[in-house]
C-alpha cells in the first residue's frame, strides 16, 4: 500500500473530505463507466439529485439563502474527492454552482429559488461571443457544459463594458441548444452548444465584472481540483497494478522507473494541493488561474503515465484508466487555454 | 520509359523527404514505386477512409464487435495487403519495402490510424513467414492472399505474441527467461497440440492465418520459443472477444484462445526452437519502425486539423494570424519532420538488409521454375524438410547478417519510442491550444490524442523499446543472431 500524503486541514474539510468519499465510493464510482458511456442514464441523474445531501448543488450560495455556504477550499475538497471517481459528476456540479454564484454574489435571490426548484443543473455560457443589447441577447457560445439539457443559462456579456450576467431560461424561443459536441471527456457534464437569437432575459444583473471574475475564479479553482483528484485516482490504480503485475521477472512495482514514474505522480499531486489551498486563500483572479494551468497539467501527465504503467490493459475500458485520461484532458482545455491564461496573466500583472 | 509526371502528393513527399529526391536521381522507377504507393494510400484515405473515419469510432465505442469490413476490401484495390509480400511472389514488396511500408503506413494513419493499423497488422501478421524462410507456405498462403486480393476478397493475417500475463516479456530475450508464460505447443505425433490464450492481437478476429509465438515447453519458453501457422479454421481455435480500446478502433485487439488445436508438423515456421530470432526479433526489428511511420501519422493528422483550425476565423478572427499559434505549427510541424528522420534512418537500413534476402537474383531463381512443380507435394515437402529449410537459411544468412540486424533493431526502437512520444506531444499540444469548442476538427484531433496514446504501448511499451535501444547499442548486451542451417539462434 502507497499512502497519498494528507494535508492537515482543519477539522470540518476533515469532515467534508471523508463525506464526499463516501458519497463518490457510493454514487459514483459503482456508475462511473456507464455515466461515461451514457450520460443521459437516469443513474447518473439520480446520483447528481443525491449531490444535494452534500449541499452540492447550491454549495456557494450562502446559508440565509437556502445554500451550502462552502467556502472556496471547502467546494475544492469535495470536487477533489467526487473527482475522482467522476469526474465528469464533479465537472457538471462545478458548472452548476459557478453558474450560481454570480446570482449569490448578487443576493439574487429569484434567480436562486427558480434553480433550486429545478430539476437539472445550471449551464454557464462562458466563454464566447454574447452581446446583451436593448433587452436582447444575441450570439453564440461555442461550448457550453450542462447546455444539452438545462433550465437554465447563465452567461456574461462580452466586448461591452460594463459587463452584464444574464440568467435565460433553457427553454426560450429563440435559443438554440446543439449537443452534437462529441465530448471525450467530462461526459456527464453534457456540452452543447448555444445560439441565442434575440433571447428575452429572465434577469439581468449590470456592473458584472467582480461576479464574472467571482465565477471564472471558482471554475479555475474547481477544475485544478478535479485533476486533483484525477491524479489521485490514477496514481493509487497504477500502484495497485504495478503491485500485482510480473514483468521482467519481478512485480512492476519493484522496477525503478516505474518507481520513478509513481515518484512524479505524487509529486504533482503534492505540488497541486498546495497550490489549490494557496490560491483558495486569495480572493485575486491570478494565483487561481496559475493553479489551472499547473494542477491540470499535472493531472493529464499523471493519467497518461498511470495508463503507461497499466501498459495495454490501460489503453482498455476495462480498466478505467483510459477516461481518467479523457477527463483530465478536458479539465485542461476549460474555461480557456494555457496560453491565453498567460497572456491574461501578464495582463493583469501590468494593470496592478 | 516514359517517365511518369509526379502529382501534387508525390511533389509535396518529396519536399518532406528530400533524401528521397536525391535517391531518384539514381533510382526513378524504384522511388515512383514508392511515391505511386503513398499516392494510392492517399486516394483510399480521401475515398474510403475520411468519410467514415469519425463515425466509426463512435460506432465502435458503442459496438466494439462490429467490423468494418470494408476497410479491408478497399484496400485490395491498391493491393495494400501484398505489401510486405515480395515481387517475385507477386507482390508489391520490392527494393525499398520497409520504407514503402512505413510511408503508406504515415499516410494512412494521418487520416485514421485504426483503419491504417488495420492493413499495417496484417502485414505484420505476414513478416514470420518471410524471416522464417518458410518458402512452402508462400505458395500456399501468401499466393492466397496475393491473388484474393486481385479478386476484390481480403485474407489477412495477424500476428500473436502477447499473453495475458507477458506482455513486455515476450518482447525481449531477457526477459523471455523469467516470463509467466501461458501459451504451449506440446509436442505430440505429427505435430504440436497449441493451448492457451493470445491477447490484444490487432486485427485477431478477421485473420484467416495467424503466426502465433509459443514455447513447445513453457518452462523453458528460451530454449523451445518457436513460431507457427494456424488457420482460423483449425479445431480448437476461436476468438472469444475483443477489447474496448480508447482509440485505433476500427482495428479489433482480439483475444485468441487455443483448445487443443493441431497444429501439423508442416506449420511450424522454421525450425522448433528458432522462434527467438526468427518470429520475434527480427520481426520486431524489421516492423517498430513502420510503427514510429504510425504515430508520425497520428502526429501530422493532429497537425494537418489544427493547421484547418487555425485558419477557419472564430469571434472574427483567425487564429492563426497570431504569432504564438504560428510558431506552435511550426513546433508541431518540427516534431513531425524529426520522426520522419527516425522511421527514415531505420527503414532505409530495414531495406539494405531485406533487399539483398528478398530480391536478390538468387532468390528469384527460386522463382524461374513454374508454380505448378514449386508448390506441388514433392517440392512443399522438400522445403518443410529440415534439407529444404536450411537451403532457404543459408541464402538468408548470406544477406542477412547478425549485426545489421541488431542494429536495425536499435534504429527500429528508437524510432518507435520516439515517434510514439512525439504523436503524444503533438496531439496534446494542439488541444490545449484549441480548448473545448465546436469545431469538427477538434473532433479529429482528440481522435487523433486518443489513437496516439496506443503507439506508446503496443510493439513493446515504449520502456521496453528504450531498454531495446540500450541493450543493443550502448551497453551491447543484446546481439541478435540470425538462425542458419546450423544454428538455431538468439
Amino acid at each position: 500500500m502507497a499512502r497519498i500524503p494528507e494535508i492537515k486541514e482543519e477539522e470540518r474539510y476533515r469532515i467534508l473530505r471523508e463525506t464526499a468519499r463516501d458519497y463518490a465510493a457510493r454514487e459514483l464510482a459503482p456508475g462511473a463507466e456507464q455515466f461515461d458511456l451514457d450520460p443521459a442514464s437516469p443513474q447518473l441523474k439520480e446520483a447528481i439529485t443525491k449531490a444535494e445531501s452534500l449541499g452540492m448543488l447550491s454549495a456557494l450560495v450562502p446559508e440565509e439563502l437556502g445554500g451550502g455556504d462552502l467556502d472556496a477550499y471547502a467546494f475544492c475538497v469535495a470536487l477533489e474527492e467526487m473527482g475522482a471517481e467522476s469526474a465528469g459528476v464533479a465537472a457538471a456540479l462545478l458548472v452548476h454552482n459557478a453558474a450560481q454564484l454570480p446570482l449569490a454574489l448578487s443576493e439574487h435571490r429569484e434567480g436562486i429559488s427558480k434553480i433550486a426548484s429545478a430539476s437539472t443543473l445550471a449551464c454557464l455560457a462562458h466563454p464566447g461571443e454574447l452581446a446583451v443589447s436593448g433587452g436582447e441577447v444575441n450570439g453564440r457560445a461555442p461550448f457550453a457544459f450542462n447546455a444539452a439539457e438545462s433550465s437554465f443559462v447563465i452567461l456574461f456579456s462580452s466586448g461591452g463594458v460594463p459587463v452584464t450576467v444574464v440568467m435565460v431560461s433553457g427553454e426560450t424561443d429563440g435559443l438554440e441548444v446543439s449537443t452534437d459536441l462529441h465530448q471525450m471527456g467530462l461526459r456527464p457534464a453534457r456540452a452543447g452548444s448555444l445560439q441565442f437569437n434575440g433571447v428575452e432575459p429572465m434577469a439581468t444583473i449590470p456592473q458584472g465584472d467582480r461576479l464574472q471574475r467571482a465565477s471564472e475564479r471558482i471554475l479555475h479553482l474547481g477544475l485544478a481540483a478535479i485533476a486533483t483528484g484525477i491524479a489521485k485516482k490514477a496514481f493509487s490504480k497504477a500502484y495497485d497494478y504495478a503491485c500485482d503485475r510480473y514483468q521482467a521477472g519481478s512485480k512492476i512495482i519493484k522496477h525503478q522507473q516505474m518507481r520513478v514514474m509513481l515518484g512524479e505522480m505524487l509529486a504533482g499531486i503534492e505540488e497541486n494541493r498546495a497550490m489549490i489551498a494557496r490560491a483558495c486563500a486569495s480572493e485575486d483572479t491570478a494565483p487561481a488561474m496559475v493553479t489551472w494551468m499547473k494542477a491540470t497539467r499535472n493531472g493529464c501527465k499523471a493519467a497518461i503515465d498511470g495508463v503507461q504503467i497499466h501498459g495495454g490493459y490501460g489503453y482498455m475500458r476495462d480498466y478505467g484508466m483510459e477516461r481518467l485520461m479523457r477527463d483530465a484532458k478536458y479539465c485542461q482545455m476549460y474555461p480557456t487555454t494555457d496560453q491565453e491564461a498567460l497572456l491574461k496573466l501578464l495582463e493583469l500583472s501590468e494593470s496592478d | 520509359m516514359l517517365q511518369r509526371e509526379l502529382s501534387e502528393r508525390g511533389k509535396e513527399l518529396l519536399r518532406d523527404f528530400p533524401v528521397l529526391a536525391t535517391l531518384r536521381e539514381h533510382d526513378r522507377s524504384g522511388i515512383d514505386g514508392m511515391i505511386k504507393m503513398v499516392e494510392d494510400a492517399a486516394e483510399y484515405n480521401r475515398l474510403y477512409s475520411e468519410p467514415i473515419a469519425l463515425e466509426l469510432d463512435e460506432r465502435m465505442e458503442a459496438e466494439p464487435d462490429f467490423f468494418e469490413h470494408e476497410i479491408l476490401e478497399k484496400a485490395c484495390k491498391y493491393r495494400f495487403l501484398s505489401m510486405a509480400i515480395p515481387s517475385a511472389l507477386g507482390g508489391l514488396a520490392d527494393k525499398y519495402m520497409v520504407t514503402a511500408m512505413a510511408l503508406a503506413c504515415e499516410e494512412l494513419c494521418s487520416c485514421c490510424a485504426g483503419i491504417g493499423l488495420a492493413i499495417a497488422a496484417h502485414s505484420l501478421g505476414v513478416s514470420p513467414l518471410l524471416t522464417s524462410g518458410a518458402m512452402a507456405h508462400w505458395e500456399t498462403v501468401l499466393y492466397e492472399i496475393v491473388e484474393e486480393e486481385k479478386k476484390g476478397k481480403p485474407v489477412v493475417m495477424a500476428y500473436a505474441i502477447t499473453e495475458p500475463s507477458a506482455g513486455t516479456d515476450v518482447e525481449e530475450p531477457e526477459f523471455l527467461k523469467m516470463a509467466d508464460i501461458g501459451m504451449e505447443a506440446r509436442k505430440v505425433d505429427g505435430g504440436y497440440l497449441l493451448n492457451g490464450r493470445k491477447c490484444f492481437i490487432s486485427g485477431g478476429s478477421e485473420a484467416k492465418y495467424i503466426t502465433v509465438c509459443a514455447a513447445t515447453d513453457r518452462t523453458r519458453p528460451m530454449e523451445t520459443w518457436s513460431t507457427f501457422l494456424v488457420d482460423k479454421d483449425m479445431e480448437g481455435f476461436s476468438c472469444p472477444r475483443v477489447e474496448l480500446k480508447m482509440g485505433q478502433r476500427a482495428c479489433h485487439a482480439a483475444e485468441l484462445l487455443f483448445e487443443d488445436v493441431f497444429v501439423p508438423k508442416s506449420h511450424i515456421l522454421g525450425y522448433e526452437g528458432d522462434g527467438i530470432a526468427n518470429g520475434m526479433l527480427i520481426v520486431l526489428a524489421a516492423s517498430r519502425g513502420p510503427v514510429g511511420a504510425i504515430a508520425t501519422g497520428i502526429a501530422r493528422g493532429a497537425y494537418e486539423h489544427f493547421l484547418a483550425w487555425a485558419r477557419t476565423p472564430c469571434n472574427g478572427k483567425r487564429p492563426i494570424d497570431e504569432e504564438r499559434i504560428k510558431m506552435a505549427l511550426v513546433d508541431m510541424k518540427a516534431a513531425v519532420q524529426q520522426s520522419r528522420g527516425m522511421y527514415l534512418s531505420h527503414s532505409m537500413a530495414g531495406d539494405a538488409i531485406f533487399r539483398g534476402a528478398f530480391t536478390s537474383p538468387l532468390f528469384k531463381s527460386m522463382f524461374l521454375m513454374p508454380r505448378a512443380i514449386r508448390a506441388s507435394k514433392p517440392m512443399s515437402g522438400l522445403f518443410n524438410s529440415d534439407y529444404g529449410k536450411a537451403m532457404v537459411n543459408t541464402i538468408f544468412r548470406f544477406f542477412i547478417k547478425d549485426e545489421e540486424i541488431t542494429d536495425l533493431m536499435a534504429l527500429g526502437s528508437l524510432a518507435k519510442f520516439s515517434c510514439a512520444d512525439h504523436a503524444m506531444e503533438v496531439t496534446s499540444r494542439a488541444l490545449e491550444l484549441m480548448g473545448a469548442d465546436d469545431s469538427i476538427e477538434r473532433r479529429w484531433v482528440e481522435k487523433c490524442y486518443r489513437d496516439a496514446k496506443l503507439t506508446q504501448i503496443y510493439e513493446g511499451t515504449n520502456q521496453l523499446n528504450r531498454l531495446a535501444f540500450y541493450d543493443t547499442r550502448i551497453g551491447k548486451t543484446l546481439n541478435i543472431e540470425v538462425p542458419g542451417p546450423f544454428k538455431r539462434g538468439v
